[in-house]
This record gives C-alpha cells, sequence and structure tokens, in this order.
C-alpha cells in the first residue's frame, strides 16, 4: 500500500511523514545517510593503477575518484604552480536517466561546482605541485565517477575528492639543471598535504519551509530548491543555492550550522578509514 | 626474447602462478539499486563493474527498433585512471569501440533475443582499474549483471585467454603477460554445451600448438564457470532467505 502511495502521490507521502518529523527512510530532517567510505593508496587497496583513490557509498549513491598525475609544463604567468583539474562523470551506468554520450549539462555544473570548491578552499596549495620552477609541474587528474546515483552526489563527491586527495602520495621527480633531464625516483613518494579538509552539506528545500539535508532522488525530483554549503572547519569555502524557493535568514544559519556539523562527522570518517588496514573495493559495495 | 622471463625454469609465471591457475576470482551480483541488474568482478587486479538496464522500449528513434528480436545495446568504458598512464577519453575511442562491438555480439549471440521483439536491452561496462583481460572480465561481469537482471541466457558466457610461452600455454594472460608481443588468443564460451562464442587471436602461433592454446583457454572458461556458479547460487540463497523463501 505504501508503496503505491509513494509512486501515485509521492508529495503526499512525504508530507504525511515530515508532518510527524521523520522521513521514510526513518531519518531525521538533518540526518545524513549512513556513510561508508574506502581510501586507497599505491601500496593499499581501491585503485592501485591510480596515485590516489577512494569510493564512497552515501546510501545508495556511489561515488568513485582516481587521482592520476602526469608533467606538464607551467603557465607562464603562474610559473610556480601546478594544475588540478576535476572531472565529474554521471555516466549510462549510474541510473536509467542518463543517456550514453557526451557529459550531460548536470555533470558539467558538477565539475564545475567541484572546481569551485578546490579553488575557494585552496586546500591543495598549487605551489606544492611544482616540480622545478617554469620548466615542469604536476598535473593532478580528479575522475569522478558516479557508480550509483540516488541524489545527493554533490556531497558524496566532494567527499571521495577530499579522501582521495587526502591520500595521494606522488612520485619524487628531480630535475638535473644542465642536462634538462628528469629523473622519477618510484621509491621516494611524497604524500600530497592538504591545508584543510572541504566538505559539504546539501539541503533540499521541500515545499518552501522544510529543509531535508542529504536527499535522496526522490526528494531531490520533489523539492524546490537545493542548497549547498561547503566548509573547512572553521570558514565556509562555498555557498550555492542556484534559484528555488527562497529561504529565511534564518533557515540559510540552519544550513550553515549542519555544513558544520557534517564536517565534523566526515572528518572522523575519513580519519578512522585511513587507520583501517581492511578496507577492499568490495567493502562498500557489498556492504548495506 | 623480452627482458622479463614469463616462464620461470621452475614453471612458474611472472606472478607465481602455474601454467594453468587463474587469478583469483572475487565477485559479487546486485551492486546497485538503480539498474536492474548489476555485478562486480575482479580478477586478479582487474576490477570491473557492469549493469544491465531493460529490456525496455527502444531509445533513441523506433528506426533502431527490431520487430523480430531484442535490440542489445552495449557499451565499454574504461575510467580515465585504470591504466597506468591516464586515458584521455574513457570511451569512444578505437579501442573501445572495437571492445563495445565484440561485447555486443557476444551477448547479441547468448540472450534468448527472441523472446523480446521491438525492445531493448543496455549492457553498460566500466573498467576501474586494467591488468590484462579486459574483455574476458567485462564478459563474466556482464553475464553476471544480465542473470542478476533475470534475462533469459542460452547459458552462462564465461570468457578466458591463454598464451603461449615457452613451450608452454598459459591461461588467464595479465598486463604484463599481454604486453610482451607473444600470442593471445582470446575465447567466449558456452560452458554446458562446449560451444565458442567468441574467438580472437593476434600474433602468430604454429598450427600444431593451436588446440594445446585452445583448449587451455576453454578450460580456464571452465574454471570461470565454476566460479561464476557457485558465486550466483549464493546470491540466489541469500536473496531467497532475506525474503523468506527457501534456499535453491
Amino acid at each position: 500500500m505504501a508503496d503505491e502511495v509513494r509512486t501515485a502521490q509521492p508529495k503526499e507521502f512525504y508530507r504525511k511523514y515530515l508532518e510527524q518529523g521523520v522521513r521514510p527512510d526513518n531519518r531525521e530532517l538533518g540526518e545524513f545517510r549512513p556513510t561508508v567510505l574506502d581510501i586507497g593508496s599505491k601500496n593499499g587497496s581501491c585503485i592501485s593503477t591510480a596515485e590516489g583513490s577512494a569510493l564512497i557509498r552515501l546510501g545508495n549513491t556511489i561515488v568513485i575518484c582516481g587521482i592520476k598525475g602526469e608533467l606538464a609544463e607551467p603557465k607562464t604567468e603562474t610559473p610556480t604552480e601546478g594544475y588540478l583539474v576535476p572531472n565529474v562523470e554521471l555516466s549510462a551506468v549510474c541510473s536509467p536517466q542518463f543517456r550514453p554520450g557526451p557529459p550531460s549539462e548536470q555533470a558539467q555544473v558538477l565539475s564545475q561546482f567541484v572546481a569551485n570548491v578546490l579553488k575557494n578552499s585552496q586546500c591543495v596549495e598549487l605551489e606544492d605541485l611544482c616540480i622545478a620552477p617554469g620548466k615542469m609541474v604536476w598535473v593532478l587528474y580528479a575522475d569522478l565517477i558516479c557508480l550509483d546515483y540516488d541524489g545527493n552526489v554533490a556531497d558524496a563527491c566532494v567527499l571521495a575528492l577530499t579522501a582521495a586527495l587526502s591520500n595521494t602520495s606522488l612520485p619524487v621527480v628531480r630535475v638535473d639543471e644542465e642536462t634538462g633531464k628528469t629523473e622519477t625516483d618510484f621509491k621516494e613518494e611524497k604524500k600530497i598535504q592538504l591545508t584543510c579538509t572541504p566538505i559539504s552539506a546539501t539541503s533540499a528545500i521541500f515545499e518552501d519551509n522544510v529543509l531535508l539535508v542529504d536527499p535522496t532522488r526522490q526528494e531531490e525530483e520533489l523539492s524546490t530548491g537545493l542548497v549547498t554549503v561547503v566548509t573547512d572547519g572553521k570558514n565556509i569555502c562555498s555557498l550555492e543555492k542556484p534559484g528555488g524557493s527562497p529561504l529565511k535568514d534564518q533557515q540559510m544559519r540552519l544550513c550553515i550550522e549542519r555544513a558544520f556539523q557534517r564536517h565534523t562527522e566526515a572528518c572522523n570518517l575519513i580519519t578512522q578509514s585511513q587507520g583501517s588496514t581492511l578496507s577492499t573495493l568490495t567493502s562498500p559495495l557489498v556492504d548495506r | 626474447m623480452a627482458g622479463v622471463e614469463l616462464l620461470s625454469d621452475q614453471g612458474f609465471r611472472i606472478d607465481g602462478r602455474r601454467p594453468h591457475e587463474l587469478r583469483k576470482i572475487e565477485c559479487r551480483l546486485g551492486v546497485f539499486r538503480q539498474a536492474d541488474g548489476s555485478a562486480y568482478i575482479e580478477q586478479g587486479n582487474t576490477k570491473v563493474l557492469a549493469a544491465v538496464y531493460g529490456p525496455h522500449e527502444v531509445r533513441g528513434g523506433r528506426g533502431k527498433a527490431l520487430h523480430d528480436k531484442v535490440v542489445v545495446n552495449c557499451q565499454y568504458s574504461m575510467a580515465t585512471f585504470s591504466t597506468g598512464e591516464r586515458k584521455r577519453r574513457p570511451r569512444g575511442d578505437r579501442k573501445s569501440q572495437e571492445m563495445t562491438m565484440h561485447l555486443q555480439q557476444t551477448f547479441d549471440a547468448t540472450i534468448l533475443t527472441t523472446l523480446y521483439p521491438r525492445s531493448q536491452i543496455d549492457i553498460f561496462v566500466e573498467v576501474l582499474q586494467a591488468d590484462g583481460g579486459n574483455y574476458c572480465a567485462s564478459v563474466n561481469a556482464a553475464t553476471l549483471a544480465l542473470i542478476d537482471a533475470g534475462i533469459p541466457l542460452k547459458d552462462y558466457v564465461c570468457a578466458s585467454s591463454a598464451g603461449f610461452v615457452r613451450d608452454t600455454a598459459l591461461v588467464d594472460m595479465n598486463h604484463l603477460e599481454e604486453s610482451s608481443g607473444g600470442t593471445e588468443l582470446i575465447i567466449a564460451t558456452l560452458p554446458k554445451s562446449q560451444q565458442i562464442v567468441f574467438l580472437e587471436m593476434n600474433s602468430r602461433l604454429h598450427e600444431d600448438n593451436l588446440s594445446a592454446v585452445m583448449d587451455r583457454a576453454v578450460a580456464g572458461c571452465t574454471d570461470v564457470y565454476n566460479v561464476l556458479d557457485t558465486a550466483v547460487r549464493d546470491h540466489v540463497g541469500e536473496t531467497a532467505a532475506a525474503i523468506g523463501g527457501d534456499a535453491a
């Protein structure tokens, strides 16, 4: 019976639950779905062909992030800065709503969002990626692939990226000043230092007044707007509210408060996953 | 002979396997919620995901619909971080297109296509980490995903590869063995009827040796079949237990 109401009258169905202050999946309004994180490194698990990787499962949403490093020449205006290029892919694998073909508008918007988060938070010092000023720098490609789409991919992407970056090591490269030849030392690896850990929290606005944190796909479809707040624990790195129903100052504050709460949660999760040696790629894909 | 020795005098391969041994296979059915069927497989360091959608209405123009059988639509894609050097394009390059075609032909021959006229079945394969035997892992993953989706098949399709080094046939080649430039024979079979649905061989091989290599590859397929069948039975058992029925 409940399933029929859910499909036929989803709004009515949600309204009934929200009147009681809970959601159909037993969550409170400000509660995130259970999050499982698997961080890999070259010596660890996850993706061993990547310099750093992470797989995150947020409820039923699964995102995998792989970081690859390449060498390139820096721009002439910024000779000491490397590059960090994020790319989000919403492939046809993850949902029947996405068709095979060139990246959709939504995927491009997400890529830009992730790029903005990286730029605004400055969590990776681009100068750390410099090998020889004006000659050679690292380019880090952060590719995020959504494997299962059940809402709130933005938060999953940011967490996967932060987790993967926090565990990325690059081989040490030296450039011979005289000959200009490069030498790569694969035995000696240097970890990337993050200056901060940006974490995002998205809320969906339901019927112009209720704020649902970490919306599922159905909640996203029903919502009248989304708000995303990215924090690094102390500062707000990015705030995004692309149109939708207007919000009061107080509600905006609630979103920000929730983002700070989420930051503590997520940071604990990252530290825990780094400590555990059990993690294999199968674990987040298997546990339900 | 190449710089590395692919088969030692003691009869061990570069990763410590004997010539007839497969890499370790780990697989799991039903990993995603959105897809109608999905599976994840690890064959050694090769990790592949497959998702199946359908049968559903034909998308992208009615002209594609076939009046007497289902359209099997495949997409093979490799994550940009799956290989040693970063891949520029995850799909659409010539090699991926070829792989897509091969998968399509393999499953066209295996799915009972006449049961769903004027419909479409999508098979999406994503390689997360590549270490040789990508086609084989893709086929095995897609088979599991199709079974998970409940799509009628003639039989499991199991794929394996074999090479020929120092007068010995090696089954289930890894990336290093593949890239050494020797013979590689890739085969996909229907294990119960021992029929071959797909066969590809590159590089030269003396005719006398062909049967040895073929036999080894077919034996590999049978071994793969046993692993996949156990996984499917376990999965069905778990699912049945979860909904309160008796496990088969």
